[in-house]
């Protein structure tokens, strides 16, 4: 363990990628990342050292490089929902994680999004919840953005559901999620109106502290 | 890349929490992680090599010896290690399958050592990664064919070596005949006839070539015209032929009599020569001297030169010689389908060329034709040859061209040839060792070796149990509770692709009915205690049926049993399900999740499903082939 920390606190530099994917995809194999080291990460988010440690070490099996790009993130995805299409929900959550959107996640936004999702108070589970639904991130959810993820979600279940799957059931899906969020009737969610409202559900509330112990 | 899948469980664990605010129902509890903190470095002591790993690497794979409580039987209390008594060269590569996801074959190893690493360990040789799958079927196959001989060699020797050994075998006159037969060496009796059938067969072909020398003229005859000696001395001839011919006769009689398959002894390579050489003498004998059919029975003699072929008997050199051209047939049959189109092209061409000269042999494209096999085969006789300056070019092309052609196929069968021999040496001295003595050994080690086999299978099923009888891998319960938390959020459930055909072919019945058209909605609806007769049987019938064995990795199977009146949607003419689902079952383990990978077979799946039955408690047992 020692060792370790001695090779996290040897590389602080980081390296920026440019927002071209292509040559995202050149420099990936060729350019390694290094996250920050372990004091300062450990600092910045709510995980112990161990944690860091035991996170790391299945980041950077699974990708050597030190970052995920889109595809890849796809395709992990889709190894956990092998009976529907994962890929666009895929999509919306690395958008989500890649905070800095330079188009890859390095371990840094990872940790962070994890620390936010299993250590965070609801407030903040609630705030993310709302950046991954605000696709533009302007701020609003409107009902298209809605159903966007409604669609990506039902699409990860897959054509073999009980009962059948039909066109309009993300769409009525939608119409009770506006229902029950948009309190000033005006067609979109804010924050507040999005915070408020799952702060009086009581499912809601409990399934946030759902995840609590994953790690 | 079921490695990845487990490191990155948590993060999609994780994520799962983008789905709450939309999911109308309470999620279900997740399954306890029963072992937290338990992340250790493991030390493993193989044969003195230490290896080191992670206890959550090994715990990826818990159908294996390493990766569930198995181990723990190879717990040494005093070095706190575990050890185990086997090769440490291999096990670094199977350390390395937990370590990367891929099984590798290293080339330098013995194929069956390999597989018994593999068995032991629990590990199916199927997962072997693209990369050295090919050079490990291409070993595998190999060492299949030799085992395969060898057996055929042990069938054979074994019958004449293996005497002294196992209890005494009472055979029939009829068994103890046919093993003289086919083995010489059994019995002195059996190895007198050997040789004497050997001394007649050449008796026998000798007789044929000498009685077509020229003898001189015989005493008394005027015109002096020079006779072959068998003319001279018919009736010496005659009595050596029917000799023979007895010996034969009996011999085959004997054979077909002992044959434990008489039909398939007749239908043998060696009966048919044996009858195609005895058979002239007798036609000889029916047949008058006939002027008309003399000439036939002329040409019947030749086939006493068959005779010969019954050396083959006697020698395996001969034998080899004719299994090694069996087996190049498709060689040779390229060999002589190029030479034939050869011969044509160039026959025409010289025919041609030659048609000018006057004079000339070449009077047809047949007759050309022996022209050019004699120029490719490069033997030259000399009786054609072509006149005109265009003839004598072509001439030469041919020629060159027939050394090609020749040369080509040739190796292949020189290969062959040289694979059988060797094959069969090999088996010679084996049997040469065994009848001086270490016949013994061998045997019982071969015996063992035949017993060991139903003890390690015997072994792999036990582990299995056990690892179904334990906890579930903490990995699949928190996928399910995952894909749990994803039906709930949607208010979906995830069906296999039967009973989905079966949904929607009885949605489409009710439809037509008309008794329910209401579309399905996201609350919850009053219950119906309706199970109609047919929905129950269709229930029942697809409650236990098999993961679906194509490439889907995750194919879920409802076992339900104990339905609640608490249905969901009102298009039910199902019984209805939905009920605190707890996904805390175990079954064959993880598979290869990768898409890659080979799929592992359903005998996996027949294990999981067997063991579902088992945990009665949960109302709907999800079996998934992961």
């Amino acid at each position: 363990m020692g060792a370790l920390m001695v090779i996290f606190s040897l590389q602080p530099k980081q390296r920026r990628k440019p927002t071209d994917s292509v040559e995202d995809e050149l420099e990936l194999s060729a350019v390694r990342h290094r996250p920050e080291g372990l004091g300062q990460l450990e600092a910045q988010t709510r995980f112990s050292r161990k944690e860091l440690q035991i996170l790391y070490r299945g980041f950077k099996n699974e990708c050597p490089s030190g970052i995920v790009n889109e595809e890849t993130f796809k395709d992990i995805y889709a190894q956990f929902f092998p009976q529907g299409d994962a890929s666009t929900y895929a999509h919306f959550l690395f958008n989500a994680f890649d905070t800095d959107h330079n188009g890859s996640v390095s371990f840094e936004d990872f940790v962070m999004g994890l620390s936010i999702l299993l250590r965070g108070t609801i407030q903040e589970k609630l705030k993310w919840a709302f950046n991954l639904y605000d696709i533009n991130k302007d701020g609003y959810i409107t009902k298209e953005e809605m159903l966007d993820i409604m669609k990506a979600i039902y699409d990860m279940m897959g054509k073999c559901t009980y009962p059948v799957l039909k066109e309009e059931t993300p769409r009525q899906h939608v119409e009770v999620f506006f229902q029950k969020m948009d309190k000033n009737k005006d067609g979109v969610v804010t924050i507040d109106e999005f915070i408020d409202c799952c702060q009086n559900d009581e499912n809601i509330m409990r399934s946030m502290h759902l995840f609590e112990n994953v790690l | 890349m079921a490695a990845g899948v487990a490191a990155w469980l948590p993060f999609a664990r994780a994520a799962a929490i983008g789905w709450m605010p939309v999911a109308g129902a309470p999620m279900p509890a997740p399954p306890r992680d029963k072992r937290k903190g338990q992340d250790g470095l493991l030390l493993l002591n193989v044969s003195g090599t230490r290896f080191q790993t992670w206890r959550t690497t090994l715990e990826r794979y818990p159908d294996t010896l390493l990766g569930s409580s198995e181990k723990d039987f190879f717990f040494h209390e005093e070095s706190r290690e575990y050890f185990f008594d086997r090769d440490p060269d291999i096990f670094r590569h199977i350390l390395n399958f937990y370590r990367t996801g891929k099984l590798h074959y290293p080339r330098q190893e013995c194929i069956s050592a390999y597989d018994e690493e593999l068995a032991f360990f629990g590990i199916i040789p199927e997962i072997i990664g693209d990369c050295c799958y090919e050079e490990y079927k291409d070993r595998r196959r190999e060492n299949a064919e030799r085992l395969q001989d060898d057996e055929e060699m042990d069938g054979e020797g074994g019958g004449g070596g293996g005497g002294g050994d196992g209890p005494p075998v009472k055979l029939t006159a009829r068994e103890y005949l046919w093993r003289a037969f086919e083995n010489p060496h059994t019995s002195t009796l059996a190895l007198v006839f050997y040789y004497v059938t050997g001394f007649f067969i050449a008796v026998s072909v000798m007789a044929n070539v000498v009685e077509t020398v020229p003898c001189g003229a015989p005493a008394g005859r005027a015109d002096k015209e020079e006779v072959s000696c068998g003319d001279r001395y018919a009736l010496a001839f005659f009595c050596l032929d029917t000799a023979c011919v007895m010996i034969f006769t009996v011999e085959y009689l004997l054979r077909l009599a002992a044959a434990p398959s008489r039909y398939k002894f007749a239908k043998s390579v060696m009966s048919v020569i044996d009858v195609v050489a005895i058979m002239p003498y007798y036609i000889g004998l029916v047949m008058t001297d006939n002027d008309q059919v003399s000439g036939a029975f002329v040409t019947l003699r030749v086939f006493r030169v068959f005779r010969i072929f019954k050396f083959s008997r006697h020698s395996a050199g001969l034998r080899i010689l004719g299994y090694t051209l069996k087996s190049c047939a498709s060689e040779l049959g390229f060999l002589l389908f190029s030479l034939t189109m050869a011969i044509i092209i160039f026959a025409t061409v010289m025919f041609y060329a030659e048609k000018g000269s006057a004079a000339s042999k070449f009077t047809s494209i047949p007759a050309a034709f022996w022209y050019t096999i004699v120029t490719m085969t490069t033997l030259g006789y000399g009786d054609m040859v072509p006149k005109t300056i265009v003839g004598k070019v072509f001439g030469s092309i041919c020629s060159l061209s027939g050394v090609l052609v020749i040369a080509l196929p040739v190796p292949v069968i020189v290969s062959n040839f040289s694979r059988i021999y060797h094959q069969s040496q090999r088996a010679e001295k084996r049997r040469a060792q065994r009848r001086s003595g270490s016949g013994e050994n061998s045997a019982r080690y071969m015996r063992s070796k035949q017993n060991g086999l139903p003890i390690d299978s015997l072994e792999e099923e036990a582990g299995q149990a056990l690892v179904g009888k334990s906890a579930s891998p903490p990995f699949e319960s928190q996928h399910h509770h995952l894909l749990h938390c994803l039906e709930k959020t949607t208010n979906h459930e995830f069906v296999d692709e039967q009973t989905f055909q079966a949904n929607c072919m009885e949605i489409s019945v009710i439809k037509r009915s008309g008794s329910r058209t209401s579309s399905p909605s996201s609350s919850p609806s009053p219950p119906r205690g309706l199970g109609s007769c047919c929905s129950r049987r269709h229930r029942k019938k697809n409650g236990f049926g098999l993961p679906s064995a194509n490439n889907q990795e995750l194919s879920t199977i409802r076992i339900p049993e104990r339905p609640v009146a608490n249905s969901r949607s009102s298009l039910n003419a199902k019984l209805d399900e939905t009920m605190p689902l707890k996904c805390d079952e175990a079954f064959g383990g993880p598979r290869m999740v990768s898409l890659a990978a080979p799929p592992p077979t359903s005998p996996e799946g027949d294990a999981s499903s067997a063991a579902a039955p088992a945990y009665s408690r949960s109302n709907i047992v999800r079996v998934s082939a992961l």
